[in-house]
């Protein structure tokens, strides 16, 4: 019986044993079950986020102007360092950074610190070589802009996160950016990442952002900033803008804006921290100027259209002045009589407040709207402003001569070129624009953006007469050195005075000189706006901006092989 | 092998044995299939590495490739290829003199 006893004893001792294993076995397999197979899974599975690539902003032609490449990030456990004053040391010589804000990165328990995003290959190849479990590289996209400063201002740029923050980068961010996504993988022993593959293999790919295509041409595009740099250069200007644009459908062909300076190199959107936001702003848009002479032919067109005017009337400006309710305005320099093409080409502000006087300022007005001022162009650019055009309803006594000069009113390059464009276009007032397609990688829908005729402002018959008169000016006017070598030119010069925000008065010393214009005046093909800001020396348009012109159209032409159509004796003629 | 009709014992003995056979056969049976299994995992696993690894590979090469176009988009550029055109190989921009235009007349009608 002893034995027996014993037996059971056991048996009993071991049943109780079993049965606790059971117990807890029940305890962590049904009861616990949920939490302990999540944080089984948290170990050894991992979610991935895949960045999508950012889309490739082409120029017309398909030249690359900004792409995006992937390069290494580099990211610390800080956790698990047992020194970091001599890691960042080490790190400090490789990457060149301060030491002491290193180790401040580097002290701590946390899991995850960026040391330093998106760094030249050769750093990253050098942190690789320390081989340290505690500092590690991570791949992340960074923007490329391959042609430099080449239209920095209208390109903008990526902040570090790879979201546009200025220029076209910032308008077309969502068309740009794409859609994360995600993989889930798996973590060997070792700390591998494994991707499982087969059935229950979980992912999302991430969706590429698309690519813009520019009306831009890269070479138009140097061309203009050249032109525009060297007489910045040598007038000693603050700043200036250049637009070259295609008449006939609003394509902007080139845009090319410097505000910072002659003797500042242009902005590189690649380095976006060494400049101030003075420096990539894209005035073009931005910024309104009072336009001084060159808004005077949409005074001759008004004027033209309502038929108050003929081209060959002649007006007697040899007065030099004329009174304007409590203001004198006078003429810059002495003329005779002048007939009303002349008055435009010789830029006299006596005879064109003249005509103005007799157009009266409700049709004017009419006009100055129908053309676009004092509203937004629609220019698919970031920041656009209307420009300042006050209600006719407050216009003082002096108003409607000054506007007819091109004063008391704020316009944009944008707008100047869009109004000459439709003198070059029969009339027709075309909505400017610089994306002309949205390429879809991932095989959905692209986007073709059209021409979008905004209206007829004048008919064809009054804008072959406001041409004549352009061409006058180039011909035998203000504006003739503007005349492109081989080219018919039309176009206008302006002088303007900047208000002087001290005085609040016009300064006698700051001034905006411009030029805008067409080529060649038989059959336009470009419309060029040149406005120079600020320069010393020699002020007038005709001479700081008209050069400019010249420079551009011809360059510009010979490029796009548009024949001359004005060669005089160097024609040959050959029949075949 | 076959059951003999009549003699139990021998009956209940031939019985035995095919049971333990066939049990061997199955035990034999879900060893393989247990070893097919785990192999297959094994070569799953590795494959995967693989694919981590020529992933990689092509990221890698993609980079490159990336940075390649990169360089030579802006090797192109048109700066840097007037600047060598004027400073290295000596080249200028036509004067007028320089060009003949040459119209085509309209060829007088036979």
């Amino acid at each position: 019986m002893e034995r027996r006893g014993r037996i059971i004893a056991v048996f009993l001792i071991m049943g109780l044993a079993f049965a606790l294993v059971v117990l807890r076995l029940f305890y962590l397999q049904v009861y616990e079950r949920a939490k302990l197979a999540a944080r089984g899974e948290h170990q050894y599975e991992q979610v991935v986020v895949l960045e999508p690539k950012r889309g490739t902003i082409f120029d017309r032609m398909g030249r690359e102007l900004a792409v995006s490449l992937d390069v290494d990030s580099v990211y610390g456990v800080p956790s698990k360092i047992d020194n970091p004053r001599e890691l960042a040391q080490r790190l400090a010589r490789i990457l060149r950074e301060n030491p002491r804000k290193l180790e401040q990165k580097l002290e701590g328990d946390k899991q995850f610190v960026w040391i330093s995003r998106k760094v030249d290959p050769t750093k990253a190849a050098r942190v690789r070589e320390l081989d340290s479990e505690d500092i590690r590289l991570r791949t992340e996209a960074r923007r490329f802009y391959p042609k430099k400063a080449l239209a920095g201002p209208l390109l903008g740029f990526t902040g570090i996160d790879n979201h546009g923050l200025e220029g076209l980068e910032h308008a077309y961010d969502g068309m740009l950016s794409g859609v994360n996504g995600w993989v889930l993988a798996e973590k060997d022993a070792r700390g591998r990442m494994v991707f499982p593959g087969g059935p229950g293999f979980q992912f999302r790919m991430p969706k590429p952002g698309n690519d813009v295509i520019l009306t831009i041409d890269e070479v138009i595009q140097h061309i203009a900033e050249k032109e525009l740099d060297a007489a910045l250069a040598t007038s000693h200007a603050k700043g200036g803008v250049c637009i070259v644009m295609n008449p006939q459908t609003g394509e902007v062909l080139a845009l090319s804006v410097r505000a910072n300076g002659h003797g500042r190199e242009a902005f590189n959107p690649n380095e976006p921290q060494r400049y101030k936001p003075a420096e990539w702003r894209n005035r073009a848009v931005t910024d309104a100027f009072e336009p001084g002479s060159i808004f005077k032919p949409v005074l001759a067109a008004a004027a033209l259209e309502e038929r108050v005017v003929h081209p060959l009337e002649r007006f007697d400006c040899s007065a030099g002045r004329i009174q304007l309710a409590d203001r004198v305005i006078k003429d810059a320099e002495e003329h005779g009589v002048l007939t009303f093409t002349d008055v435009i080409a010789e830029s006299s502000n006596v005879g064109t407040i003249k005509v103005a006087l007799r157009l009266g300022k409700e049709r004017f007005y009419k006009y100055i709207t129908a053309f676009g001022f004092g509203r937004k162009t629609g220019v698919d650019l970031p920041g656009e402003i209307p420009g300042i055009l006050r209600d006719v309803r407050t216009w003082s006594g002096v108003s409607l001569g000054e506007v007819a000069i091109g004063q008391e009113i704020g316009v944009t390059p944008m707008q100047m070129a869009a109004v000459y464009s439709a003198f070059a276009n029969n009339g027709v007032l075309m909505k400017p624009f610089i994306v002309s397609e949205i390429v879809n990688r991932s095989g959905g829908k692209g986007q073709k953006i059209m021409p979008l005729p905004v209206g007829q402002v004048i008919t064809a018959e009054t804008t072959a007469k406001v041409n004549k008169i352009l061409q006058r000016v180039v011909e035998t006017g203000t504006g003739q050195k503007a005349k492109p070598s081989g080219y018919t030119a039309a176009g206008k010069t302006g002088t303007a005075q900047k208000i002087d925000h001290q005085t609040r008065r016009f300064s006698k010393k700051e001034y905006v000189s411009s030029f805008v214009g067409f080529v060649p005046a038989s059959a336009p093909k470009l419309v060029i706006v040149v406005m120079v800001d600020t320069p010393e020396g020699d002020i007038y348009g005709g001479s700081v901006a008209a050069p400019v012109f010249k420079a551009v159209a011809e360059q510009s032409l010979a490029y796009l092989q548009v024949p001359p159509d004005d060669v005089g004796g160097r024609m040959l003629l050959v029949t075949r | 092998m076959t059951a003999k009709v009549g003699n139990i014992g021998s009956f209940v003995f031939e019985r035995s044995k095919r049971g333990n056979l066939r049990r061997l056969f199955m035990t034999l049976l879900i060893i393989v299939g247990l070893l097919l299994y785990v192999g297959g995992k094994v070569k799953i696993m590795r494959l995967g590495y693989q694919i981590e690894a020529l992933e990689r590979q092509k990221r890698e090469l993609e980079r490159e490739n990336g940075s390649l176009r990169i360089e030579a988009s802006s090797l192109t550029s048109p700066a840097r290829i007037e600047e060598l055109a004027i400073k290295r190989l000596g080249m200028i921009r036509p004067a007028e003199d320089h060009i003949v235009i040459v119209k085509r007349k309209a060829a007088p009608k036979q």
